[in-house]
C-alpha cells in the first residue's frame, strides 16, 4: 500500500502540499485530479522520492521514503511514466527498457530482454527496439516509457500526465494501453485532465485544490450530484474541462447534466 | 641554400625519437586530462565542499601559467622530498592543467541535460555511481567532446614547454638539430609537420568519439537546440 500521512511540501513561502493525506491500495486505480498548480506533480513526485518532504510522512509497502536505504527498496516496488517520457536518449529503446531490471533487480539480460520485446510487442513497437528515441514520435516514445517502467514489474505504477505532451490521436493510443492496464488489475495513481478517461478507469477519485486533499471518493460517488459534484470547486473544474474532454468516455456535459 | 630535405637525414633517427616521446607525454597527458576533467566535471556541479574545492582546483590552475606549473613540479617538489622524472612529470602537469580546463567543459555538458532523464534514472533505482556513469556521463560527453578535443589539441601544443625541463621531446631536440646543422628552415619544418601531424591525430580520434557518443538522433537529452539531424552519427 502507498500510503500519505499529512505530507506537507514547500518550496520557499510557498506551501505547495499543505498537509495531504492519501492511500493507494493494491488493486486499485486512484486518479488525481485538481486545477494546474494545485500540486499533484509535486505529490508525485514526493512519492518516488524526487522530493524532500516538509512534514508527514510516505510509505510505499511500509517503507519510508524520507530514508534512503527504504528509498532504495521502495523504488523497486513503484514505477513512474512521465508527462515528457524521460527517455534515456543514447540508449536504444530496448536498452532504455532493460538498464534498471538489470542494475537494480539484478535480472539476468536475456530473460530481461525477452521481456523487453514481449512489452514492446504488446503496446505495438515490436519493430523499434533498436531505434533510438529521437526516431520515435511522441506516442510511440510514451509507450516506451510505459514498457520501461512495466519491465520493473512493479506493484505501483505512478502516472503523472503521460497524455499531455501527445496530439489526440497518440493520446487514445496511450490511454488504450493504460486501460488494459487497468482492467488486468495494475494498481495506478494516476495524474491526468482526461476527466472522462479516468472516471471510466478508476476505483477512486481524489481532487486536489490549493495543495489540500479536498474530495477522496469512489469514482461514481466522485461524479454523483450529492458526492463530489457538490463541491463548486469540482463543479467548476469539470465544466473548465468540458470543451478538451472527448477522447475516451461520454463528454462531460452529460455528466454535469 | 636551397629547401634540402636530406640535410635532417643523419638527424632523423633523433627527431623521430623527440617526436615519438612527445606522442607518448601527450598520449598519457591526455588520458590523464580526460579522466581529471570528467572526475572534476561531475564534482563540480555538485554542491557541498566537493563542489567547491573542485572549482577552487579549476580556479587555480587556469590561472597559472603552464610553465610555472611545470618548474613547479619539476623544480620545486624535489625541494619536499618529491622526485618525479622529466618524463612523468610532463604526463603531470598535462594532466592537471588539461583537467581544469576540461572540467568546465564536463561541466556545462552535464548542466545542460534534461533533469528529467536523470530523475527517471533515479526513480528507477540506479545507484549514483550507476547514473553518472551510464547516463548523466555519455549524455553530457556527446555535446562536451568537441571542445574537449580543442583543450587536447592545446595540451600538445603546450608540451613543447616540456624541453624546458630536460625533457628530450621534439620541439627541444629540434632546436638542437637546427644549432648543429644550420638548417633551422628545414629543421622547423619538420617540426611544423611534427605537431601538425600530432593535433590531426588527436581531432581523428575526437572525431571518432564524437560519432560514436552521437550515433542516435540528438533529443531530449543534452544536445537541445541542435539543427535538426546534425547530429545524426554515421557508425
Ligand atoms: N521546484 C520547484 N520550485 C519552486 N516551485 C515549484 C517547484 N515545483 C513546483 N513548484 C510550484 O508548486 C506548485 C505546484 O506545482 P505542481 O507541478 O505540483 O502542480 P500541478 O498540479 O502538477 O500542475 P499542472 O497541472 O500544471 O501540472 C506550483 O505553484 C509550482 O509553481
Ligand atoms: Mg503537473
Amino acid at each position: 500500500m502507498i500510503a500519505v500521512e499529512g505530507v506537507v511540501k514547500r518550496f520557499g513561502a510557498h506551501t505547495v502540499l499543505g498537509g495531504v493525506s492519501l492511500t493507494v491500495a493494491p488493486g486499485e486505480v486512484v486518479t488525481i485530479l485538481g486545477s494546474s498548480g494545485s500540486g499533484k506533480s509535486t505529490l508525485i513526485r514526493c512519492i518516488n522520492g524526487l522530493e524532500t518532504l516538509d512534514g508527514g510522512r510516505v510509505t510505499v509497502d511500509g517503507l519510508d521514503v524520507a530514508d534512503p536505504r527504504q528509498l532504495a527498496q521502495a523504488r523497486r516496488l513503484s514505477a513512474t511514466v512521465f508527462q515528457l517520457f524521460n527517455l534515456y536518449p543514447h540508449m536504444t529503446v530496448l536498452r532504455n527498457i532493460t538498464l534498471a531490471p538489470e542494475l537494480v533487480l539484478r535480472r539476468p539480460k536475456n530473460e530481461v530482454e525477452a521481456q523487453a520485446r514481449a512489452l514492446l510487442a504488446s503496446v505495438g513497437l515490436a519493430g523499434k527496439a533498436d531505434s533510438y528515441p529521437g526516431q520515435l514520435s511522441g506516442g510511440q516514445r510514451q509507450r516506451v516509457g510505459i514498457c520501461r517502467a512495466l519491465a520493473m514489474n512493479p506493484r505501483y505504477l505512478l502516472l503523472d500526465e503521460v497524455t499531455s505532451a501527445l496530439d489526440p490521436e497518440m493520446t487514445a493510443e496511450v490511454l488504450a494501453i493504460l486501460a488494459r492496464l487497468a482492467t488486468q488489475g495494475t494498481t495506478m495513481l494516476f495524474v491526468t485532465h482526461e476527466v472522462e478517461f479516468a472516471r471510466r478507469i478508476s476505483t477512486r477519485i481524489v481532487f486536489l485544490d490549493q495543495g489540500r486533499l479536498i474530495v477522496d471518493l469512489p469514482t461514481d460517488q466522485f461524479f454523483a450530484a450529492d458526492g463530489g459534484l457538490a463541491h463548486p470547486r469540482i463543479r467548476q473544474f469539470l465544466s473548465k474541462m468540458a470543451p478538451s474532454s472527448t477522447v475516451a468516455g461520454a463528454p462531460v456535459s452529460e455528466i454535469l447534466a | 641554400m636551397p629547401f634540402d630535405l636530406t640535410v635532417l637525414t643523419p638527424h632523423l633517427d633523433t627527431l623521430l625519437a623527440g617526436a615519438l616521446l612527445t606522442a607518448g607525454v601527450c598520449a598519457l597527458g591526455i588520458a590523464a586530462a580526460f579522466a581529471l576533467a570528467t572526475a572534476l566535471g561531475v564534482l563540480a556541479v555538485g554542491g557541498g565542499w566537493a563542489g567547491r574545492l573542485a572549482r577552487l582546483y579549476v580556479d587555480v590552475f587556469r590561472n597559472v601559467p603552464f610553465v610555472v606549473q611545470v618548474f613547479f613540479l619539476f623544480y620545486g617538489l624535489p625541494e619536499v622530498g618529491v622526485y618525479i622524472d622529466a618524463f612523468w612529470t610532463g604526463v603531470l602537469a598535462l594532466g592537471l592543467v588539461g583537467g581544469a580546463y576540461g572540467s568546465d567543459v564536463v561541466r556545462s555538458g552535464i548542466l545542460a541535460i534534461e533533469p528529467g532523464v536523470v530523475e527517471a534514472a533515479k526513480v528507477g533505482g540506479l545507484s549514483r555511481p550507476a547514473i553518472i556513469r551510464r547516463i548523466v556521463l555519455p549524455i553530457a560527453l556527446r555535446t562536451a567532446i568537441r571542445p574537449l578535443g580543442s583543450v587536447f589539441v592545446n595540451l600538445v601544443l603546450s608540451s613543447s614547454i616540456l624541453s624546458m625541463i630536460t625533457l628530450d621531446e621534439v620541439t627541444g631536440t629540434a632546436r638542437g638539430v637546427a644549432s648543429e646543422t644550420y638548417r633551422p628552415f628545414e629543421v622547423y619544418a619538420f617540426l611544423l609537420a611534427a605537431y601538425a601531424g600530432l593535433t590531426y591525430a588527436v581531432s581523428l580520434g575526437i572525431d571518432a568519439l564524437h560519432r560514436r557518443l552521437n550515433r542516435h538522433m540528438a533529443d531530449n537529452g543534452a544536445a537541445r537546440g541542435a539543427a535538426p539531424g546534425a547530429m545524426e552519427g554515421t557508425a
